[in-house]
């Protein structure tokens, strides 16, 4: 890879994932650290933990099965299941937590542990079918004849747990993080702080970083405790993939489980994804005040009035983050692959910006683009574009990294003995190869810029946001309006990946 | 005249030593096999002199001119001319081009004028007998197709030496026969240096004009003729 492209990659992604993270700590002094590890400090970080350790949990238990269920056997409709099984992650906890809110009567660290538990399963589904389809067949077929189903299981299962336990443990990570479900929860039933809203608090009552960050510290504490284990399975993984003569491996029979494996992918499905929009739709229509079709018209006409604007401007901005995050993605994706042990380095680095809580990045981010002479930039949407690049930039990176692994690296070797300079290369050799990759890095960033609201919560362009008004709706608005505002923002963030799906022929690389 | 010539040439992959020390001279225009057994080295020693592997220590020669020093890479891998065909059926070709769009990229990248494209890109198909097949991708050629298309591709960018990393391996007899004329009739007409990989010697063995063994990174013995 050329060097100035790294180099420049590299500038970039300092700007824009570390600075926010490196200025915040910069500004800590050591008065602000009192009272951090104090006893209600601590309390809140246990809560946050056994909420992260409840969510990973949920998404393990819910997870590994349904991706085995769907990649690798011959449930019926496997392959839509699978497909579908990928909307929960799509989806705005928010709007998820909303939901289910409103048709059962659990509140408090249950609900929370749930609701995220369900957002995050599909990590572990989509990771856990992926390792399933890359166990080679021959290795299979020998389980299969030694001990039946029950033998592939047992072979299988440690072949597969890397790849489950780190996608659990980003479900972790996330789970941690997250303001907007606990704080919805909180405000519709006994309050249930966690260490997020600490942050938020901690800011909003001061106004100074110093603070703020201080009391973030042992939350970004335990998320690299998460994120290390998570890198290390990551790289075993990889190492237990792939042999040169890779046989894909066949369908596995369920025989008289067939049909009982549906019902609980199904009910899966149901759960996480199904009923929450159903209900949306439901409370777009009416509701219990009378559903009917005019009344979910004239709901979506209202909010496609009103929202019109913000829907737009987190189009805007969401596209703008994946257009940014793309191309540093890819130079540094393959730097980390291709460069042997510092790219272990540099894999650890790249996860900086998610390691801690995105409250904390916003305000990070503050710190860096609210001063005189960027003032133009941080008073404009570009500041949200910016923050959700800098967020999602390890997405990207990870999912390029991930995504080179496969690449056999004499089709860049020939390129070179050729004489194709490092540019070169990597515009005719290496990204064409990547394609599924690039557009599914893209896609990612974008979902996720779309359902991201804590990051850019506390900056001026987040008030032009979809999720912005969502948030306010929800506390103050009506619920037709919310539940038709909401599932505008679904449709938007699922429409990118259906349209690849049906109208592409190579399937979409998203996994980090 | 020396094309190549080794001086006790190593290398480490991961802290190990998997090569070396090798010394080593190959003639301008001699054809050399280089025979062992699996794990000795030699798809190793190829990739040190094309420049895909950075030696540990020793110092890599081209025509007089030094590629490499020590860990230090000199002439890098795009600058050697060297041409490579891969082990493996037809590997490394690239999957998104197809054969003409292959070669033209890599006429491209030598800096041939587009006008002269098409003319040489048509003497290449010619000589590796892919008339008709010049719009299919990789996926879409046989074994035997890919390793010719492979070789058209080493070839293109007029290298000054051949690397062949196995080239007959997944071809059935006949189709060996067959590549194995080829790159004789291109490595005489074009006086190319050519350094064989090979696990069957016995079927190459006519063409060669010495043979040298590997053994645990070392030379074990070294056959004139």
């Amino acid at each position: 890879m050329s060097r100035p492209l790294v180099v420049a990659a590299l500038v970039a992604f300092a700007v824009l994932g570390l600075a926010p993270v490196l200025v915040m700590v910069a500004r800590v002094a050591p008065h602000d650290l009192a009272g951090v590890f104090g006893q209600r400090s601590m309390a809140l970080l246990g809560r946050t933990a056994l909420l992260g350790g409840g969510a990973a949990a949920v998404a393990l238990v819910v997870g590994l099965p349904y991706g085995f269920l769907v990649a690798r056997t011959d449930v019926p409709g496997a392959r839509t299941w699978r497909a579908l099984g990928v909307l929960p992650i799509l989806l705005p906890p928010l709007v998820i937590a909303m939901s289910w809110a409103g048709m059962t009567s659990l509140r408090g660290g249950l609900a929370t542990t749930a609701v995220l538990g369900l957002c995050t399963f599909p990590l572990v589904a989509l990771y856990a079918a992926r390792a399933f389809e890359r166990i080679d067949a021959r290795q299979e077929e020998a389980a299969l004849l030694a001990g039946g189903l029950r033998g592939v299981l047992r072979v299988e299962l440690p072949l597969v747990m890397p790849s489950a336990l780190f996608a659990a443990c980003f479900a972790f990570v996330l789970a941690i993080n997250d303001f907007a479900v606990p704080d919805y929860v909180s405000s519709i039933g006994p309050k249930w702080n966690v260490y997020a809203d600490e942050v938020f608090a901690s800011w909003r009552s001061s106004q100074s970083t110093g603070p703020a960050v201080a009391a973030a510290l042992p939350l970004v504490f335990l998320t690299a405790l998460a994120l290390w284990p998570a890198l290390e399975l990551r790289r075993r993984n990889h190492l237990a993939s792939f042999s040169s003569d890779f046989r894909r491996p066949g369908t596995l029979r369920l025989g008289a489980w067939r049909w009982p494996a549906l019902v609980l992918v199904l009910a899966v499905l149901c759960v996480a994804a199904i009923t929450p929009l159903g209900r949306l739709v439901f409370e777009a229509g009416g509701g219990t005040r009378g559903f009917s079709l005019a009344h979910m018209q004239a709901a979506f006409a209202r909010a496609l009035e009103l929202g019109r604007s913000n829907l737009q401007s987190s189009l805007l901005f969401a596209a703008g983050a994946a257009l940014i995050a793309v191309p540093i993605g890819l130079v540094l994706g393959h730097a980390l692959e291709r460069s042997g042990r510092a790219g272990r380095w540099l894999a650890a680095v790249a996860l900086v910006p998610i390691a801690v809580p995105a409250i904390l990045f916003g305000i990070g981010g503050i710190a860096v683009w609210n001063r005189p002479q960027t003032g133009v930039v941080y008073d404009s949407g570009w500041m949200a574009v910016l923050l959700f690049a800098g967020r999602f930039l390890p997405f990207a990176v990870l999912a390029f990294s991930a995504a080179v692994a496969m690449l056999d690296p004499r089709i860049e070797e020939s390129a070179r003995l050729a004489g194709a300079r490092p540019a070169r290369r990597l515009l005719w050799i290496v990204t064409p190869a990547l394609l599924p990759a690039v557009f599914g890095s893209a896609l990612l960033v974008f979902v996720l810029s779309m359902r991201e609201l804590d990051a850019t919560i506390l900056v001026p362009a987040a008030n032009s946001s979809v999720l912005f008004r969502l948030y306010n709706a929800v506390h103050f608005g009506r619920d037709d309006f919310v539940a038709a505002l909401a599932l505008l923002v679904v449709f938007f963030v699922v429409a990118p990946g259906l349209l690849w799906t049906f109208f592409a022929r190579r399937r979409l690389e998203v996994l980090p | 005249m020396i094309a190549v010539l080794l001086e006790g040439l190593r290398v480490e992959l991961g802290g190990r030593p998997v090569l070396g020390p090798i010394d080593l001279a190959l003639e301008r225009g001699t054809w050399t096999l280089l025979v062992g057994p699996s794990g000795s080295g030699k798809t190793t020693l190829l990739r040190a002199i094309s420049g895909l592997c950075v030696p540990s220590a020793g110092r890599v020669l081209l025509d007089g001119q030094v590629a490499s020093d020590g860990a230090r890479i000199r002439i890098p891998a795009e600058r050697r001319q060297v041409g490579l065909v891969f082990q493996g059926g037809g590997a490394g070709l690239w999957p998104h081009m197809t054969a003409r769009a292959t070669l033209d990229f890599v006429l491209a990248c030598r800096g041939v004028p587009r006008s002269e494209r098409a003319h040489k890109i048509g003497e290449l198909i010619e000589m590796v007998e892919l008339r008709g097949l010049e719009e299919r991708r990789p996926g879409e050629l046989s074994g035997g197709e890919a390793q010719r298309l492979a070789l058209a591709r080493a070839l293109a960018h007029d290298p000054r030496m051949l690397l062949l990393d196995e080239p007959l391996g997944p071809l059935d007899a006949r189709l060996r026969g067959d590549l194995i004329e080829r790159i004789r009739d291109v490595h005489e007409r074009r006086g190319l240096t050519t350094l064989h990989v090979t696990h069957d010697p016995h079927e190459v063995e006519h063409l060669a004009d010495r043979s040298v063994r590997l053994e645990l990174g070392r030379i074990q013995a070294e056959v004139e003729g």
